[in-house]
């Protein structure tokens, strides 16, 4: 297989990464808001403009896959490629909190 | 028409859309609730209870099928889609403990927007330069020559216009960038 290069669509915007994050599992449209309000404590809000430009360009990318549709609601879920870009963002995120943490007693 | 009907005649550029959703809200705020909008501009309205609706306008095209599945994950979101006139999407939501609703929540999304508008036009472009080598030349020869001039000046001016919005536009993405 050929190697993919993942670093094109990084880093992701807040909005993108949340969104991914909750596609681990499948999910429709509204769920995916209630969650990423749900797990950022409310800090962050996602609208039905953003979420559904989300879903057209990530699935265009192949990131995400439309897997299921009942009542005009589709569902999503990441891709072996999402997963893969996903893991890479966490990684950076990772390096950055750290990085943060190793300065923030002079802060 | 209904007597508790009104029909109003406005111009809005497309990169005046925020100005275009304020207008809309203070016309909610006064119990006149949009009802439809047609071209050439003609907004409708319907009376009611005074209520803040928060308006916002997206910019979408796209097949039947994929409308259904976009207007449903609005409804989900709770917001009501009022008419769809060449691509553009109204959308109301009542405003809640005083805090407007946004159907974009971060800057890309809606430079997206802008940028779907952006293609729409510089389309037009294309399409008004194609002609153009045709129209620099001699006319048919059944035309008469002050016709032939005025195809000229009206397309320049068409041109204009499309350039000109396309300007605005990319200046309002910029300036949101900044943000």
């Amino acid at each position: 297989m050929l190697r993919e290069d993942t670093s094109k669509y990084l880093p992701l915007t807040e909005s993108t990464y949340y969104i991914m994050l909750t596609l681990v599992k499948p999910l429709h449209g509204y769920a995916v808001m209630q969650k990423i309000e749900e797990i950022s404590n409310g800090t962050v809000k996602v609208g039905p403009g953003t979420l559904y430009g989300a879903f057209t360009s990530l699935e265009k990318e192949e990131l995400i896959v439309k897997v299921k549709e009942e009542e005009r609601r589709k569902s999503y879920v990441l891709t072996p490629k999402g997963k893969k870009v996903l893991m890479n963002q966490i990684k950076r995120l990772e390096m950055m909190t750290r990085n943060g943490l190793s300065v923030i007693d002079l802060l | 028409m209904e007597e508790n009907t009104i029909r109003k005649i406005k111009w809005f550029w497309s990169w005046q859309d925020e100005q275009e959703e304020a207008w809309l809200r203070n016309m909610s705020q006064k119990g006149w609730h949009l009802s439809s909008v047609g071209l050439p501009c003609i907004y409708r309205f319907r009376a009611g209870e005074q209520r803040d609706y928060v308006y916002r306008l997206d910019y979408q095209t796209f097949p039947k099928k994929d409308k259904q599945e976009y207007q449903q994950l609005f409804r989900d979101a709770g917001w009501e889609h009022i008419v769809e006139i060449s691509a553009w999407q109204y959308f109301r939501k009542e405003v809640k403990e005083g805090e407007a609703p946004e159907i974009f929540t971060d800057v890309e999304s809606k430079v997206t927007k802008y940028k779907r508008v952006l293609a729409f036009l510089a389309f037009f472009v294309v399409i008004l330069i194609a002609p153009l080598p045709a129209i620099w030349g001699d006319p048919p020869y059944s035309w008469s020559y002050s016709l032939w001039i005025i195809l000229r000046v009206i397309s320049l001016l068409a041109m204009g216009v499309f350039m000109y919005a396309i300007i605005k536009i990319m200046l309002r993405i910029r300036q949101l960038r900044k943000l």
